[in-house]
């Protein structure tokens, strides 16, 4: 470039205006991006990960058999099972903790899950107004797993063949 | 020495001994051979073909555990031939197993899983449908999944060789082949629980712990037992500060890798409803909980009270004899500081006429595993099958071994080995049989025997079988006489004593002692007994027996872990001394009613798994252990009350930190003590009246002490006996009960309806009615007159 | 005449330039820089220690976390590890899915430097439209692994799961309407490799609009260049790596000469700076961007046409499949052990060291034959750029301290560990 194109090229801010085109072209002629949460959502995968939840079988019985696979491959240790022979004789949880402020969301309690009982569901927006509100209990989980059944049943079996 | 054999394992190269098995040889070496029915412990049974390996020279791979070596042998683990032999044999092992490790209580610990993990292939190829096989009862123990065997038949050997029960049996072949009991009845060994450990897949398991944890989650505490007087070592295993469970940590010396059940299951007695978790005063008739400081200042007052209005000889304390070594001196030191000598663990011995002369510390009079060396042997008044259960694993293996064992009792016990010969007789004609021994002895031998004896020796009545039992113990190279816990009970334990210290001096046997609880030896050391302080030196004034400290209704009492009721010799007489007590200081893990009834302030300590100490077992060995879990609620180990009731007393020497401190202080005292079961022979003094029908007060194998009695497992197992009544036909006839079911029993101005058993293992006019048990707490002395009538 | 002292002055942690957790203490006299002593350690986790106490799996999310905005590169370098521990290869498929990622993942990582480093040195627009791309490159994430950042998604073996045939769609608003809904998910009808063909196909585009807005912008051209000058002298002797290197002239990347997965069948250049300052470390940078959206669309074209196995078929090690677990003893044996206990390592030890978007990103491993390392040491690219901060921020203004720190591209996950 010769020094007399720089110079005039310096002189009229031709670089500047040229980056200010593209801002301009950005805000008259290219579509908005931007997503009208929460009316509208993002797509979310099959393979997503968010909250937690315990599922049950058709027949209402709680799929979790406490065999705690979940909870020793938890790398966050955020898993608390107690167990115990149920009256029926089968072995089930007395209590089903997922201390949601420890869990990283790794994935790895489903991948261990041998009966597809504990999931991660597609639910991302939850709150707690306190500390002990992010606790799941078995009860919240297994509340968690009834309302979203649908929904978590549908991504399983979209996702079934890659697992 | 024989000459050892060169062979070569994987290309190294190795000096054996002929006879040994290449699994031996390869375990020796580190080279990991995979293997299910094997097992150190137990004959060879090659059935599950997984200890494959390759020899040289041999056409097809040759089960390791039955493979002797022989000279110049090859062995290769890990060829190709070997491998394929092994992945093959785990193929036929899984076919059949269900997919259970989910729920599986063994999953994680479970030998199948690893060596599946590690020989195994990794896919399946069986599509076929598995074979299911029909659930057994087990008791209350052992929970069965039997679908999931893999007939190693680990069990059914344990059975026939260490229980000798043959409980367990694997009929049928093949597909149909399945462990069952023969009487499809509860497993009825003492030792049953270790079937569990040995079971190498999930289907024999624990009960108690069924589906409660894994293992991964449990931390391993090691720890001693504290039921009887082996100190067999544990593994307590605990997570988030409970103990889930408790296993064996072998100990070649002691336990080996076995546990009696009544060890292995007490844990689940710790958390009953009747834990203690605050301490407690009464207040007029009302109960208050309180904290420490109240609670010891009251009951500091409350002695010092006694004493000062009574005199420091109006002050006793009653201990457990499982209490710890630690437990044990500080309480003599708090009470002597005190002083008072009234001080004793020993609560179900009736005879104290000659404790000057006992030994030093009831000991065994050789080490544990010297036992199974015997090759004769004499057990007085001992039945170790239920109250040692792992001394007569020794002994029975000593039989086993051709030991000529012979007892004299006064119930036909049910032993699980051979005995020589057995005298079953009254316990008050015990004397007239050991008499007769000894007199054979002195004959065989051309020793004198004490004068002191003289007397009964000339009056016994010598018999073919006595003359047999003193054969045996004079041809034996190594014998020994036992006296056991039965016999320490009885009236007339001082002549049983010298008797059985004549036969061991004529028969030059070992003399040995088979105490009550976990740490008689350590109380004796520590001076828990009332003519002795610590590491025995003898007291000026000898204080009260526990049996004295009852009858004459001290002032003011200390218990120690002590539930009178079924602990002590005399409940009745117990009952009526502490409801006359001024002022009664319970220390305990557990509170009844009837401890509501009699005490004025209950003090919460620490039972086992949750308190630090040492136990001193029957051999001599100190074997401390610390607290596996957290004391519970506001409940304080034992040693740490009592250093701390010393400072209330204001009392020199109770600034301890921990309790390795008060070992140590033991310890120093305690330098030097050899341990020696011989004594001095002494003219009886005592002869009890023989009443026209005698109770034998026989504490059953989980009535001993307060956890064993809350543990309900254990409860509901087969040798958990009730309240009844047991005699022969005989004495049934003259007593015209033979044909009633319920009989009144009247005893110390008590009396009971109790169901009437005819078992004509009792000796003639003798009734047994278990002490230790619900039915029996209101009765009175173990071997005292007893009445009985047809309801 | 009183005395004259340099004013010390605390830069972070708190500072919305510092990039993190970073503590700078500039020792000033004036505005000029006479001393810059970086604090570290505010987001400390003891991940090496932590992965001392756990089977090797699990210690996969914690590498997510390190740089947390280049996720699966550093999943990368202690997954590789572990297979050179185990002697193992991964199938050809998960070679080139993972050469894909960790292509998308520079990408990501780049755009994330580029939009907050524009916004540091002043220029707000850039900040924008990148964020609008990492967007599409977390769909790409989430569409593989179920997670936007945090992907646990490479194992030793292979990866997870196999790329998904559908990707996620938006669904009916009033906001949109149907031609709006169906304009939205037109790249989203087809499988992922779509998808990610779509972007990189309008990904060069973008990365000239941010030139457009920056490279020749006088703005910028003074704030960076003749910024943070290191000679290549020095460069080697800190330890720099990746672009910090490069912008120095020096053609080394571990891509080239230490080829790991299938970039050695990979046709990519090398960018390279010449003056070693700000603008030609930025410039290095854009050209990664370039070049790492050309190897991108290398993988997709194989992975079109070459459907197999992501994962090796050798359950001692991956675990079996869900539908063969529930039905096989072995597998459930298998399936059980894995994710109990894990699989084992042979004792011994490996350095395994792969070029991450800011340098070289390295695991060392000391194994004593259990089923968690003895020591696991972690190689943070960013550690000694850090350490030079006093070197090259030393007499420029304070201005350019940020310029410096937007330049090194500082995360503290790394660094701080």
């Amino acid at each position: 470039m010769s020094n007399t194109a720089r110079f005039v090229r310096s002189l009229f801010l031709l670089e500047l205006f040229k980056g200010l085109s593209v801002t301009l072209r950005h805000m008259l002629f290219v579509r908005k991006v931007t997503l009208q949460y929460p009316e509208e959502k993002a797509p979310i995968s099959p393979r997503f990960r968010g909250l937690h939840a315990l599922r049950r079988y058709p027949n209402g019985e709680e799929r979790c058999i406490a065999c705690k696979l979940c909870e020793v491959v938890c790398p966050a240790l955020a898993i608390t099972i107690e167990s115990e022979q149920r009256a029926d004789g089968t072995r089930r949880t007395t209590r089903y903790d997922i201390d949601l402020t420890k869990c990283i969301f790794c994935g790895y309690c489903e991948e261990s899950c041998p009966v597809d009982s504990i999931v991660e569901t597609h639910i991302y927006e939850y709150h707690g107004e306190q500390r002990g509100d992010l606790m799941m209990t078995k009860e919240k989980l297994l509340a968690v797993g009834d309302k979203y059944e649908a929904q978590i049943a549908a991504a399983r079996s979209q996702d079934a063949r890659y697992r | 020495m024989t000459d050892l054999l060169n062979i070569e394992i994987n290309g190294v190269r190795l000096q054996v001994k002929p006879g040994t098995m290449v699994i031996e040889a390869a375990d020796d070496a580190g080279f990991v051979i995979p293997r299910f029915c094997y097992h150190k412990k137990l004959s060879i049974a090659a059935n599950c073909r997984m200890c494959l390996v390759d020899v040289e020279k041999a056409a097809k791979p040759v089960p390791a555990c039955a493979t002797p070596v022989t000279e110049g042998m090859k062995v290769y683990t890990k060829s190709v031939k070997a491998i394929e032999a092994q992945k093959s044999v785990m193929e036929f092992l899984l076919i059949n197993h269900p997919l259970d490790c989910p729920i599986c209580d063994q999953g994680g610990e479970c030998e199948l899983q690893d060596i599946a993990m590690g020989f195994g292939k990794d896919a399946s190829r069986f599509r076929e449908t598995k074979r299911v096989v029909r659930e057994k009862y087990l008791g209350p123990l052992i929970s069965t999944d039997m679908t999931r065997c893999i007939h190693c038949t680990r069990c059914v050997r344990f059975g026939r060789e260490i229980a000798g029960v043959m409980e367990l049996g694997a009929p049928g072949r093949g597909e149909h082949m399945a462990i069952e009991t023969y009487m499809e009845s509860a497993v009825g060994s003492e030792l049953s629980g270790n079937v569990i450990d040995l079971c190498p897949v999930g289907a024999l398991t624990s009960k108690p712990y069924r589906y409660t944890g894994r293992p991964w989650e449990n931390t391993a505490a090691t720890a001693i037992s504290p039921h009887d007087c082996v100190g067999s070592n544990l593994k307590v295993e605990v997570r988030r500060n409970q103990v889930m469970r408790v296993l064996p940590h072998e100990n070649e010396a002691i336990n080996e890798v076995w546990l009696a059940d009544r060890d292995r299951y007490s844990y689940t007695g710790l958390h009953t409803a009747d834990r203690l978790q605050q301490p407690m005063i009464k207040q007029g008739e009302t109960w208050r909980e309180v904290d420490w400081e109240t609670a010891l200042t009251y009951a500091s007052e409350g002695m010092r009270r006694v004493i000062a209005s009574h005199g420091a000889a109006q002050l006793g304390a009653l201990s457990n004899p499982n209490a710890t070594l630690e437990e044990f001196y500080l309480l003599q030191k708090l009470v002597r500081g005190l002083g008072s000598h009234n001080i004793d663990h020993r609560l179900r011995q009736l005879d104290f006429s000659d404790q000057a002369h006992a030994p030093v510390y009831p000991h065994l009079g050789q080490s544990i595993a010297a036992l199974e060396e015997l090759q004769a042997g004499l057990l007085i008044g001992a039945y170790p099958r239920k109250d040692q259960p792992l001394i007569n694993h020794r002994l029975r293996k000593a039989a086993k071994r051709g030991a000529k064992i012979s007892a004299v009792n006064t119930i036909d016990y049910d032993v699980n080995f051979t005995l020589t010969n057995t005298v079953v007789t009254h316990p008050f004609d015990m004397p007239l049989h050991l008499a007769a021994i000894a007199k054979v002895l002195a004959e065989q031998t051309g020793k004198t025997p004490p004068a002191a004896v003289q007397t009964l020796l000339a009056a016994a009545k010598v018999e073919e079988l006595h003359r047999q039992i003193a054969t045996q113990l004079t041809q034996a190279e190594r014998s020994t006489v036992l006296i056991g816990t039965q016999a320490l009970a009885q009236p007339n334990l001082a002549v049983l004593r010298n008797l059985a210290n004549v036969i061991a001096d004529l028969s030059n046997s070992s003399l040995g002692y088979l105490p009550e609880g976990a740490n008689a030896a350590g109380a004796w050391l520590a001076g828990a007994v009332p003519h002795r302080t610590t590491a025995g030196r003898t007291v000026p004034a000898a204080g009260k027996s526990a049996l004295q400290m009852l009858d004459t209704s001290c002032k003011a009492l200390v218990l120690w872990n002590v539930e009178p009721e079924y602990d002590c010799a005399d409940p009745a007489t117990a009952m009526t001394a502490l409801q006359a007590a001024e002022f009664v200081v319970a220390l305990t893990p557990f509170v009844t009613d009837t401890m509501r009834g009699y005490a004025d302030v209950i003090l919460p300590i620490s039972p086992f798994a949750e308190t630090s100490g040492t136990f001193v077992n029957v051999e001599g060995r100190w074997q401390s252990f610390t607290a596996s879990v957290k004391s519970l609620a506001e409940s304080r180990p034992g040693w740490k009350v009592l250093r701390v009731l010393g400072n209330f007393f204001k009392l020199d020497g109770f600034e301890y930190l921990s309790s390795e401190e008060v070992r140590s202080e033991i310890d120093t005292l305690t330098v030097g003590i050899i341990p020696q079961t011989r004594s001095e022979v002494q003219a009886p003094s005592n002869t009890p009246q023989r009443p026209s029908l005698l109770r034998i007060g026989h504490v059953p194998i989980y009535a001993v002490d307060n956890l064993v009695r809350r543990a309900q497992p254990l409860q509901q197992s087969n040798d958990a006996l009730q309240a009844m009544v047991a005699m022969n036909a005989h004495t049934a006839d003259k007593l015209g009960v033979r044909h009633a079911t319920q009989v009144r029993v009247s005893q110390a101005g008590q009396s009971v309806t109790l169901p009437l058993y005819i078992e004509a293992s009792v000796a003639d006019d003798c009734a047994v009615i278990p002490a230790g048990v619900v039915g029996s707490e209101r009765l009175g002395t173990g071997y005292g007159s007893i009445d009985v009538k047809a309801v | 005449m009183p005395e004259i002292r340099n004013y010390t002055l605390n830069f972070g942690p708190q500072h919305p330039a510092a990039h993190g957790v970073l503590r700078l203490v500039l020792e000033m006299d004036g505005e000029v820089i006479q001393r810059a002593d970086p604090h570290i350690g505010l987001l400390h986790r003891a991940t090496e220690k932590l992965a001392e106490s756990k089977p090797y799996n699990q210690t996969i999310p914690y590498m997510d976390r390190l740089d947390y905005v280049s996720m699966m590169v550093n999943e990368h370098g202690y997954v590789l590890a572990l297979e050179r521990m185990l002697g193992i290869t991964p199938p050809l498929r998960a070679q080139y899915i993972r050469v894909m990622f960790d292509e998308i993942t520079r990408v990501l990582n780049h755009l994330m430097w580029l939009g907050t480093h524009a916004l540091d040195v002043g220029a707000m627009t850039v900040f924008l439209y990148c964020f609008r791309e990492r967007e599409d490159l977390m769909d790409m994430y989430e569409a593989v692994s179920g997670a936007r950042m945090h992907a646990a998604y490479y194992r030793p073996g292979g990866v997870y799961r196999d790329l998904p045939e559908h990707m996620p769609q938006y669904g009916h608003t009033r906001y949109r309407g149907e031609s709006g809904t169906q304009r939205m998910n037109a790249n989203r009808s087809g499988s992922l490799l779509d998808y990610i063909d779509d972007f990189t196909q309008r990904f060069p585009g973008y990365v000239d609009e941010y030139e457009t807005l920056l490279t020749d912008n006088r703005i910028w051209k003074q704030r960076t260049v003749g910024i943070g000058v290191v000679t290549p002298e020095r460069a080697k002797q800190l330890g720099f790596t990746g672009p910090m290197l490069r912008g120095s002239g020096i053609a080394w990347d571990l891509r080239k000469k230490q080829p790991y997965e299938v970039y050695d069948k990979m046709s990519f250049n090398i960018p390279l700076g010449t003056n070693g300052d700000c603008y030609d470390r930025y410039l290095v940078r854009v050209e990664e961007m370039r070049q790492s959206n050309h190897i991108i669309r290398q993988c997709i074209e194989w992975l079109r046409a070459n459907p197999g196995p992501v994962m090796l078929e050798d359950h001692k090690l991956s675990p079996p499949r869900r539908e063969e677990m529930k039905g096989d003893m072995e597998a459930l044996i298998h399936h059980f052990k894995l994710f109990t206990e894990g699989y084992t390592l042979p004792a011994g030890e490996v350095y395994a060291a792969v070029e991450h978007p800011k340098g070289e990103f390295g695991v060392y491993l000391v194994s004593d034959g259990a089923n968690k390392p003895y020591r696991l040491k972690i190689r943070p690219p960013g550690f000694p750029h850090l350490a030079a901060m006093h070197e090259m921020s030393n007499g420029h203004m304070l201005a350019d301290v940020v310029a410096i720190i937007g330049t090194m591209d500082i995360v503290f996950g790394e660094i701080d560990r």
